[in-house]
């Protein structure tokens, strides 16, 4: 559904035009049906990346396609739907009326228009009597709605969004998530950009992370936490003096309980307690979250 | 037929817009306000009344067509990107050129439903102050109209590619140099003949002048109103030529502005 290879963007800004590489040699794929979450901090290059899906943003150089069409054609983007990060609408109309411009402009017309934007706005528990009132008067939660429900009416093969989840409550984060997984179900591929990643952990079949504009790590989200190896936190009965510890071993600041680098040092220490006597009361294993890896990879990035 | 659906739903939207513009109303009943004064104007002037009502209200629709072409045309591609509801929108499977040719339909419209209003209180005026309306008043509305034509095509070329600021000081530039530029080169070969101007610089400020005339549109063509006050007849096929005239520089315009949106980022 997207293929990118060997994608770079540079920006130029001020009066002597500087350049400064936003997307260096950025190469994935997403297949048809997948969610997909890309992660990254703050200025990574996510909304460059999805900007130059959805055709807003021309890129220097490599391969970019939409459902096999380039996005600098018009027409990748009848397949697409596409909510921005903050969306910003014309506040002089109401959500409704905003919904009809969008899905005229999606060429839905009539008894059909209407039943799609109460769809839309039924999957996203939008159909409130707010939906009726000035965009101006909305907050940012009831925007976002609005947002991802202009990019879901034409029913799109692709739906692309940039922080869905920001500026939501607890509610609306759920209500979000669960129109995600509706639309997977129904068939949808999603590419979105988030910070939270407790919710890209939980929905996503694959996840890209970007940092300083380039792909650090690709994969399930299985793959990546496992390529970064498991700790193993063992409790035992006794304590053990930090000098006769075996390698790969460490106190966690209790005299009774050690984390074990790999299966490596793990091995050595049940060893250790087997042949002293030494109990063992507890073992558990921790793979690293999706935020220790990210960190990890800023840390590197800015070193 | 697409691409046409998609102007005329841009061009909905942008006259939705503009017509709930503060700017457009306080324009407006300037214009209004302005065009009831040439009633009193006309009876205190020294010349024949209804030659100053018919002239000066003329006057007050070119110049508050012009402020709307200018202040309401370049805010209309600004906003959009200021605002960044130009990423929705272009998100969606429309041409950045609909989106240039619908804005452009859009302010066209309003300009219309201006200049309509307009007419309609002119012709009122006139009727009610006995000053001969004839119907060859309209030829001179008529040009203004495509007058603005031209000039909202102006500032949406400026719009596409600058700030508000500067757009607004081009269009006004372009819509001076439209109008002296004929000027400009008869008071040039005119100094050159009465031997003003010598050798090189004489060669020169002509061939800047003709420069100029050639490429600015030419504005002034389209100012007829003191030939129709005083009933005197336009030249056959005047208005024929001059609709080409102006449709010929709004096709260069817009295309330019089109070329030059799409090879826009947005950020």
């Amino acid at each position: 559904m997207i293929e990118i290879e060997h994608l770079h963007k540079t920006y130029r800004s001020g009066f002597t035009m500087k350049p400064k590489l936003a997307l260096k040699d950025v190469s994935f794929n997403v297949e048809a049906g997948q969610v997909y979450g890309f992660i990254g901090p703050n200025g990574a290059g996510k909304s460059t990346t999805i900007k130059v899906l959805t055709g807003l943003l021309n890129f220097d150089s490599g391969k970019v396609l939409v459902n096999g069409i380039s996005p600098r054609n018009v027409k990748s983007r009848e397949y697409i739907g596409y909510s921005p990060e903050q969306p910003y609408f014309y506040d002089y109309l109401s959500g409704r009326e905003l919904l009809r411009f969008y899905g005229k402009l999606v060429g839905l017309k009539g008894a059909e228009l209407e039943s799609r934007i109460g769809w839309a706005l039924e999957l996203l528990h939008a159909n409130k009597d707010w939906i009726d009132r000035r965009l101006r008067s909305y907050s940012k939660g009831m925007m976002q709605r609005v947002g991802i429900a202009q990019a879901i009416l034409s029913k799109p093969k692709l739906l692309i969004l940039d922080e869905p989840m920001s500026g939501l409550d607890p509610m609306g984060r759920r209500d979000v998530r669960e129109a995600i997984q509706q639309l997977n179900r129904d068939g949808v591929t999603i590419f979105y950009s988030s910070h939270l990643l407790s919710d890209v952990e939980s929905i996503s079949h694959k996840v890209a992370m970007i940092v300083d504009g380039k792909i650090v790590r690709e994969g399930t989200v299985d793959e990546i936490t496992e390529s970064c190896g498991v700790e193993y936190h063992v409790r035992t009965r006794q304590a053990i003096l930090e000098a006769d510890l075996p390698r790969g071993v460490s106190l966690t600041g209790h005299p009774q309980e050690f984390i074990c680098s790999d299966d490596v040092a793990r091995d050595r220490l049940l060893g250790y307690c087997l042949s002293n006597g030494i109990a063992v009361e507890k073992m558990d294993h921790k793979r690293p979250s999706l935020e220790d890896i990210l960190t990890e990879e800023i840390a590197r990035a800015d070193a | 037929m697409q691409t046409l659906n998609h102007i005329g739903i841009i061009a909905l939207n942008t006259f939705r817009e503009s017509i709930r513009d503060k700017i457009l109303y306080n324009i407006g009943f300037l214009a209004i306000a302005l065009t009831l004064f040439s009633i009193v104007l006309g009876e205190w002037s020294v010349f024949d009344r209804s030659y100053v009502i018919k002239s000066t209200t003329l006057s007050v629709m070119s110049l508050s067509g012009l402020l709307i072409s200018i202040f309401v045309g370049i805010s209309l591609v600004q906003k959009e990107i200021q605002r960044r509801t130009v990423l929705t929108l272009l998100s969606k499977p429309i041409s950045r050129v609909a989106f240039i040719v619908g804005k452009y339909f859009g302010l066209l419209a309003v300009v219309i439903v201006h200049l309509s209003l307009l007419t309609c209180i002119y012709y009122c005026i006139l009727w009610v102050t006995n000053s001969g309306p004839t119907v060859s008043l309209l030829t001179a509305i008529y040009l203004i109209f495509c007058e603005m034509a031209v000039v909202i095509a102006v500032a949406l070329l400026f719009s596409s590619f600058s700030s508000t600021i500067l757009s607004a000081l081009f269009t006004l530039g372009v819509y001076f140099a439209g109008h002296l530029s004929d000027q400009l080169l008869e008071q040039v070969r005119f100094a050159s003949r009465m031997g003003e101007l010598h050798g090189a610089s004489s060669a020169i400020l002509e061939k800047a002048a003709v420069v100029i005339h050639a490429v600015f549109p030419g504005l002034y063509r389209f100012n007829v109103t003191n030939y129709v006050v005083h009933g005197v007849q336009l030249p056959d096929m005047y208005l024929f030529w001059n609709s080409v005239y102006a449709l010929g520089y709004i096709g260069v315009f817009l295309a330019v502005a089109s070329w030059w949106f799409s090879r826009r980022d947005f950020l």
